[in-house]
């Protein structure tokens, strides 16, 4: 079944994740807030999406996961960027980037 | 996605879920304490955390997918559900299934043939360093001439390409000292040949180096085929002595059943071995060099050695052998040695007929695999309102088209297993339809790389079948399916034109094979039609041996009077056999199509100085009726007549091709020639002989071949040891045969008759192979016309069977019969017309591949061509009429209220 969501959303969600483990390990929960905090609430990954998101890129290389000991000593999958995930986000960054550039320019000129 | 991944996710299902379980409920608890935290009373906290995951079985449901779990999940359910829906429509699946099974049957069939034949190594360690050696005379063109012992000795020694060498020479041997005598096969080898081949014995040993002597080693190999057939397999016979030829032999060793000498033999499988030296009686000794009277070796190259460098240095080294022995090795002869791989000497002939018949039948299943595949299109109506409902469902394309996939696959795979079936029940009787000079024909077997080979034909004819309807039918946008009954014509179109496509491809694969069934048709017509120079009608052969003990004092036949006063007795007894009209006897080399050869060089005296290169003709020995029995015309002079015996003065035969070509504007007729060199063996100059006549081509080579020089001695002036009887005669042969054996036994008890045949049979078995060929081709086919007729035939049927409406408006509409029938046949005149172009063009480039098939025939062949075009548009055409006609007749108030 097709599921509702916002395009832009599902194409960066990859992009959102590879950043947010950027300088550190997370579990999934962590990743959830640290999106909705940073972006003031207007991104919200679901959870129903952000798992098999998460699954995908283990598969790919992109991230590695190991068991450990959350804040409230509560056991937790912690994620982390391989090297790959790190070629990957830069690569993610760029087309970004040119992306939203693109955009700016059709809007700029329909002016 | 990482295949690596998803097999470790395989392998770790039941942790990967509690896994998978234990994160999710982790993070809902980090959430439920979040939001009690932030004062959402506990229920309700828990709640949203949950929620907020929609379905967890869901998303546990797409991460499942990812992993194999998810793919052997989907192949299951594919599976289970391509099963039910088969059982539900039986007739269906029945037809199918035989259709597929007769069509991957034959095809696992012959390459069963091709894999045992063709594919597999020899049964021996490194295969692939065997050759079989051959000497020729290149300026000549004269391919196997014969070995000399020195040069054997020498190709061992000198020449460093070789690990082993040993001789393989079948010969007939007269066993005796039983109640008859028996003829058997044996084979004279030198004593590396076990050795080289990598063979050990069952029972026993078998001779190695150690054993050599002079002369033959005492201790002899027999076949398991020899030990079931004299003596019931006891093995109490390891130790004991039989006498072949006069001499006794102790049996030291029986070879595995699998064992099969790798080349040539007389008769049947190489029943005895026995190792010689080649250095003493019954051999000539000293060895001269230039009696080339053994006719090959089997050798195994050093290793690392290929082929091409082994030939390479061999060339070179029989370059230095000529300059070393010039009067042996006279330069204008350019005398070489010629290594063949031992498995293209063996199978070489029959690898193009293999290839052809093996593509062949490719092409009747892929015209099987078309009708069956128009066939489900046309039952795709009934199965589109179910393919319609589970698109909307939310399936998707890809696992819709697996789906379908599947259920053709699973039908040909099941349909492959009774083909399997079938084959293995049916093994032995159709391994005796094989002609029987096939080589290797006992290697074949249902191995484990038929299997293979099977299971892979019948995935193939699945997707080939099932891929075009699978695509049609789930196709975007199927929503007006839904409706009740639809038509849906704008659909049926496209799929009507893919019809037509298939069928068209049907036909074309069709004229393709019938043209080449065709071609091979003419070709053997022409074949039969060559005169063989002789008549084979009412003539029976038999076969004798006259013993050659290994120490000459014991020969009863030593000198040439006594066997040539045999012989004459021997005739002259036959011929008075009630039956018999007339008689003669020959030397084996004299009967035709039996193979074997006999070559020697000689000179001729008037042109003596001015040969260029050396003159090789085939010789055989003959008593003057041989002429008259076979019915073969005397050209010029005189056959052979009871004077010429072994006081008068030597004369000789010759045949046309030797006379015109040594001798192009002149007359043969009293000309003189030497045969060999110089000297005899005993030293005496050797004579000159004349030319009392010229006989007409006897084609003994084969019909095709044109026929090489011959020279035929007086069998009086010189008798040899083998010899075979020809009689005229309306009787047939095995009673004629008993009358021979009394007759020769009561001459000598201990010479054996065999090879009991008529000339007729041994016509057939030369044409045994090409029959062969033509006769499967010819089914073949035969089978691919009828397919494309009922190809034709169906999509015509369902063409205009859904355009019953349109016709019924056309007739409404002041159409008349004429008109649609104008219409339907318009129709199939396009599709035929179009698989007959494709065909054509098709057949062009592929019949150069039968070119060495072919005799007389030119692969392009106008006529054949034009003829099968013509037939197979005709049949086709009235295949296509029958529907048409049908819908011309159509009533159109029925017409119209169709739907």
């Amino acid at each position: 079944m097709a599921k509702p969501k916002s395009d832009v959303l599902q194409g960066t969600l990859a992009l959102l994740i590879l950043k947010t483990l950027e300088h550190g390990a997370m579990h999934g929960y962590g990743i959830t807030l640290h999106i909705q905090r940073v972006s003031s609430d207007v991104l919200r990954v679901e959870e129903g999406s952000l798992y098999p998101a998460l699954h995908r890129m283990e598969q790919d290389g992109w991230i590695t996961a190991e068991w450990g000991t959350s804040e409230n000593n509560r056991r937790a999958r912690y994620y982390r960027l391989t090297a790959t995930g790190r070629k990957q986000l830069a690569e993610e960054e760029k087309n970004w980037a040119r992306l939203t550039e693109a955009v700016a320019s059709v809007l700029q000129f329909a002016q | 996605m990482c295949l690596l991944s998803r097999l470790k996710g395989l392998l770790q299902i039941r942790r990967l879920e509690r896994e998978v379980d234990e994160e999710l409920r982790s993070h809902i608890e980090m959430r439920t304490q979040d939001n009690i935290a932030a004062g959402m009373p506990p229920q309700e906290a828990r709640y949203d955390a949950q929620r907020r995951f929609g379905s967890s079985t869901l998303a546990k449901e797409d991460m499942r997918a990812m992993d194999i779990v998810g793919w052997i999940d989907t192949i299951g359910q594919n599976l289970r559900y391509a099963w039910r829906m088969l059982r539900r429509s039986r007739g269906f699946a029945l037809v199918a299934i035989l259709t597929l099974a007769l069509g991957i049957g034959a095809n696992v069939a012959i390459f069963t043939v091709v894999h045992a034949v063709l594919l597999q190594p020899l049964p021996f360690p490194h295969s692939e360093q065997l050759v079989r050696v051959y000497d020729d005379l290149r300026a000549n063109n004269t391919h196997d001439v014969g070995m000399s012992v020195p040069e054997l000795w020498d190709l061992q020694d000198k020449s460093g390409v070789f690990q082993d060498i040993s001789v393989a020479w079948p010969v007939d041997a007269n066993l005796t000292g039983g109640e008859h005598p028996d003829r058997v096969e044996f084979l004279g080898t030198s004593t590396s040949y076990f050795t080289l081949l990598g063979v050990r014995a069952q029972l026993g040993r078998v001779y190695n180096v150690q054993d050599s002597r002079p002369g033959f080693t005492e201790g002899i190999a027999i076949s398991d085929g020899f030990w079931r057939r004299m003596f019931g397999l006891d093995p109490s016979i390891l130790g004991r002595q039989i006498r072949l030829d006069g001499d006794l032999y102790t049996i030291i060793g029986i070879l595995p059943p699998e064992f099969h000498n790798p080349g040539r033999s007389l008769g049947s499988e190489v029943e005895v071995f026995a190792a010689a030296g080649f250095n003493a009686a019954p051999f000539p000794t000293p060895p001269q060099r230039a009696s080339r009277y053994l006719p090959g070796a089997i050798a195994r190259l050093k290793p690392g050695l290929t082929v091409a460098q082994a030939q390479a240095r061999l060339d070179a080294f029989t370059a230095q052998l000529s300059r070393e022995f010039p009067v042996e090795y006279p330069p204008a002869a350019n005398w070489g040695v010629r290594l063949v791989p031992i498995q293209d000497d063996l199978v070489g002939k029959v690898r193009a007929e293999l290839l052809v018949l093996f593509g062949a039948v490719g092409c009747v299943l892929l015209i099987g695999c078309v009708n069956l595949a128009n066939l489900l299109l046309a039952r795709a109506a009934h199965r589109q309102r179910e393919i319609a409902v589970r698109q909307a469902l939310g399936a998707g394309r890809t696992r819709l088209i697996w789906q379908l996939l599947t259920e053709s696959i699973l039908l040909a795979t099941v349909s492959g297993l009774v083909a399997l079936l079938i084959l293995a029940w049916s093994k032995s009787s159709l391994l005796s339809l094989a002609p029987a000079n096939m080589p290797r024909l006992n290697e074949v077997s249902l191995s484990s790389g038929v299997l293979l080979f099977a299971f892979f034909v019948s995935i193939a004819t699945g997707i080939v079948f099932g891929l075009v309807p699978a695509f049609q039918m789930v196709r975007p946008n199927q929503v007006l399916n839904l409706r009740e009954g639809s038509g849906g014509s704008g659909t049926s179109r496209r799929q009507m034109s893919i019809s037509r496509t298939l069928v068209a491809s049907e036909i074309a694969l069709s004229l393709v094979l019938l043209i080449g069934a065709g071609l091979l048709l003419r070709s053997f017509g022409q074949l039969i039609e060559v005169q063989p120079g002789f008549d084979p009608h009412g003539v029976v052969i038999a076969k004798l041996w006259l013993a050659v003990p290994n120490d000459p004092a014991e020969d009863h036949y030593g000198t040439v009077e006594k066997r040539a006063a045999f012989h004459q007795e021997v005739v002259r007894r036959v011929r008075g056999i009630p039956g018999v009209q007339a008689a003669a006897i020959g030397s084996s080399t004299t009967l035709p199509m039996d193979g074997q050869r006999f070559r020697l060089r000689f000179t001729i005296e008037s042109q003596a100085a001015a040969s260029e290169s050396t003159p090789v003709a085939e010789v055989g020995s003959v008593s003057p009726g041989y002429f008259g029995v076979l019915r073969a015309p005397l050209l010029r002079g005189r056959v052979f007549s009871d004077s010429d015996d072994s006081k008068s003065q030597p004369v000789v035969l010759v045949n046309d091709s030797l006379a015109r070509k040594y001798w192009p504007s002149g007359d043969a007729l009293g000309e003189h020639i030497r045969i060999g060199g110089p000297r005899r063996r005993d030293g005496t100059p050797a004579p000159w002989m004349t030319i009392v006549g010229v006989v007409g081509d006897i084609k003994s080579d084969g019909l095709d071949t044109a026929t090489a020089p011959r020279i035929f001695l007086p069998l009086s002036q010189s008798p040899t040891y083998d010899a075979v009887v020809y009689l005229r005669t309306g009787m047939d042969a095995s009673t004629l045969g008993d009358s021979v054996r009394q007759e020769v036994q009561s001459l000598d008890p201990s010479i054996p008759v065999f090879g009991v045949r008529t000339m007729d049979a041994v016509m057939k078995d030369y044409l045994a192979q090409r029959r062969f060929a033509l006769e499967l081709l010819g089914i073949f086919a035969g089978v691919a016309l009828l397919l494309a007729s009922i190809g034709i035939y169906g999509v015509m049927a369902y063409t205009f069977s859904r355009r019953t409406n349109e016709i019924g408006i056309r007739i409404a509409m002041g159409a008349q019969r004429r008109d649609i029938l104008k219409i339907a046949i318009g129709e199939g005149l396009v599709i035929v017309t179009i698989g007959l172009a494709a065909g054509l063009l098709g057949s062009l480039v592929l019949t150069r591949f039968l070119q060495t098939m072919l005799f007389n025939v030119k692969p392009a062949d106008p006529l054949t061509f034009l003829a099968l075009s013509l037939l197979l548009a005709a049949v086709t055409m009235m295949a296509g009429f029958v529907p048409a006609h049908r819908a011309s007749r159509v009533d159109p108030m029925i017409a119209l209220r169709h739907e």
